[in-house]
């Protein structure tokens, strides 16, 4: 090994530039997972994105020079804050506005839920509860789906929601996908069942909406679960 | 395997062994973990009070709340050693623009910079504007090295401390310094988690959306103009939208069905990557901020989410549950050269690229089941456990001077935000206020 390292750094340098593009290349055909992307991306991976438009988020052509001015002998008075936008993109006190909310928007919502808890209550459905880091459906799981997938068959014309959720162990982000297998098992289960698709949705919350909030695994064996909820509005 | 294939293939694997030879040498190691790392010995021989306290009922009088804050700000940044003025012999009060023939006492005490200036309210009148002197004398040197003169309202005092920090740091290490930064977070309002935002050391939270729902896993933009993050529209479908914090204004970048998640702006602000389950189950897609036009990114029957860019805009680090469990894997921005990067453990998720490139923050489930936060090389090659002991760590952030991480942690029960050193020492708590703080993201330097 010691050899290696003490090769003339030319001869390495030389070799290297002669036979770096074989590597890399060899390095992209190698993986099956790769080919299969480029394949992807040649049918037209690229799609139209969303249609609204939005403001410029790139660095370029902003001015990037640090605001700070240095120490001076005879210093300056430098104003701060209170000035609105400074022009470099510092964020002072007195800049940073709330986002503009629909007024009213968080008492609809509460209103809303509460109606969806109510119907969802009335119908009678049971939720489906789920092993630590699983989403597969237990015996008692099926129980409860066969209970609601009757309920679903008898009132055709509702829609319901199923809700993915988690306990607090993890990541956030991850436990909005396993949030997301969980509420899709559910759904696939009450749609081997015979439930018409259209009638379900599904929707992720991972760990952000908890029905229990202490720490255990009382607590956390309620928040794995399956939701079903009674739609309410859009 | 034809013979220049196997020439090729052993030449590579020859070269790779020398590249990961060379890469135990020191210079993988951060900055400020390095052994040879000398900080720089400063002196804060005080800020003198002119009258005045930060608000009519406080007592805390002006100079002694900016000499409190400059102290913290140059004990995090790292780059100082913050010494003990008492008993060096250092003058404290009543000093003017000119170094005290005092100053001459802390070379010999090992002191390389001494820092003193005054601030408060001159006139008396408490409507008056808050002026700040503040001086740097280089022991070095033997030099006043120059000062600042800041003014403004009593509520931008701890302002004039933290630029005063930031210009120590510039001084000396040509980097903006990071007391002015700011840590974007989620705050839990009654069942709601809204947007906030915080100075770094968390003061001044500021409520950023009202929505009455969940807005989660905020990112800056590089230009610290807006965040990024997913908001619940009808509580049924996820859109990724983008605030401008200046204006509170917003706009929905992707709408559709499925998860939409993880949302991160390139280093450069030109691309958004971001994960959805739009066409099934999740996967990365990148969107071109100017044009609009998405390209998916992986394809495969796992989850992947939560990118994370390389500073250098090239690569992006993510989590992938395509082998099992979650572990972080890397893929090049065009989509391909996709490689697993963990293998330590069965859950490893929430990659963080260091500023510096040269590790990746993660959260890690040790062998007793504890999330805690750990560190490895892009390539692979030193991994080291950063926290340890109770409580589910979360969402790693770096400071944009790659010296001190931002997480969340259950630690103390509820949800709050901490901050520790790439080392592992300062472990400090931020938030003291609110039933559950989570997502932090640390804003670029200014």
């Amino acid at each position: 090994m010691k050899t290696l390292v003490v090769t003339p750094l030319p001869v390495i340098l030389g070799v290297l530039l002669l036979l770096s593009p074989a590597c890399s290349r060899k390095a992209v055909q190698s993986g099956g997972d790769t080919r299969a992307l480029q394949e992807e991306m040649a049918r037209g991976g690229a799609k139209g994105g969303a249609s609204s438009s939005f403001p410029d988020t790139s660095l370029s052509g902003k001015d990037e020079t640090s605001s700070l001015r240095g120490f001076d002998r005879n210093p300056l008075e430098e104003r701060l804050g209170g000035g609105g936008h400074n022009g470099n993109g510092t964020v002072t006190p007195g800049n940073t506005l709330m986002a503009k909310s629909d007024p009213g928007g968080a008492a609809r919502q509460l209103a809303e839920i509460r109606a969806e808890q109510t119907a969802s209550a009335a119908a009678g459905l049971r939720d489906v509860f789920f092993a630590y880091d699983s989403f597969s459906i237990t015996d008692e799981g099926r129980h409860a789906l066969a209970n609601d997938a009757e309920w679903i068959k008898s009132n055709p014309q509702a829609q319901l929601k199923i809700e993915g959720h988690c306990d607090e162990r993890g990541t956030s982000a991850y436990n909005l996908v396993l949030g997301e297998k969980r509420a899709k098992a559910v759904r696939n289960y009450l749609v081997e069942l015979g439930v018409v698709p259209q009638h379900l949705s599904v929707v992720s919350y991972g760990k952000e909406r908890p029905f229990c909030t202490e720490h255990g695994e009382h607590c956390y064996s309620m928040n794995r679960r399956g939701h079903l909820v009674v739609k309410v509005g859009k | 395997m034809t013979l220049r294939t196997l020439v090729i293939a052993g030449f590579c694997a020859l070269v790779g062994l020398v590249w990961i030879i060379e890469s135990g040498a020191a210079d993988v190691f951060l900055e400020a973990a390095r052994p040879d790392f000398q900080k720089i010995p400063l002196a804060i021989a005080g800020i003198e009070n002119l009258g005045g306290t930060e608000s009519p009922e406080g007592r805390v009088k002006l100079g002694s709340r900016i000499e409190e804050v400059l102290k913290t700000d140059v004990r995090r940044s790292l780059v100082f050693a913050l010494v003990d003025v008492n008993g060096l012999g250092i003058k404290a009060g009543q000093l003017g623009a000119e170094p005290d023939p005092s100053f001459k006492h802390a070379v010999g005490n090992g002191v390389s910079v001494v820092v003193w200036g005054r601030a408060g309210i001159k006139s008396g009148n408490k409507d008056s504007d808050v002026n700040m002197d503040g001086y740097v004398y280089d022991a070095g040197n033997n030099e006043v090295v120059g000062g600042k003169r800041y003014v403004g309202s009593t509520s931008v005092v701890r302002l004039m401390a933290h630029r005063f920090a930031d210009e120590l740091v510039f001084r000396y290490t040509g980097e903006p310094g990071i007391a002015r930064t700011k840590i974007a977070y989620v705050s839990e309002l009654g069942s709601a988690r809204e947007l906030f935002i915080m100075d770094y050391d968390g003061y001044d939270p500021r409520q950023l959306t009202a929505d009455g729902f969940l807005n989660l896993m905020p990112r800056w933009s590089p230009d610290r103009r807006f965040l990024v993050f997913t908001t619940y529209r009808n509580r049924n479908t996820q859109d990724i939208d983008l605030l401008e914090l200046a204006t509170g204004k917003r706009w929905t970048l992707v709408s559709q069905g499925g998860l939409n998640i993880t949302p991160a702006l390139s280093p450069d602000g030109n691309f958004l990557a971001y994960s959805s389950s739009s066409e099934g189950n999740a996967e990365l897609y990148r969107m071109d901020t100017h044009t609009k036009a998405v390209q998916r990114l992986t394809t495969n029957a796992g989850g992947d989410l939560s990118p994370s860019w390389a500073p250098s805009g090239r690569e992006l680090a993510f989590t992938s549950d395509r082998s099992g469990g979650p572990q972080v894997f890397l893929i090049s921005a065009d989509g391909s050269n996709v490689r697993r990067l963990t293998f330590e453990g069965d859950y490893n998720a929430a990659p963080a690229w260091s500023p510096r490139g040269n590790w990746i923050a993660y959260v890690c489930r040790t062998p007793r089941k504890e999330y805690k936060l750990c560190l490895i090389t892009p390539d692979g090659q030193k991994r080291v456990q950063l926290t340890t002991g109770p409580g589910v760590d979360d969402s790693p952030s770096w400071s944009p001077d790659g010296r001190h991480i931002v997480f969340s942690s259950t630690a103390d029960g509820k949800s709050h935000i901490y901050m520790i050193n790439t080392d592992g020492k300062d472990l400090e708590r931020i938030t003291f206020t609110g039933t559950h703080n989570s997502a932090p993201t640390w804003s670029p330097a200014s």
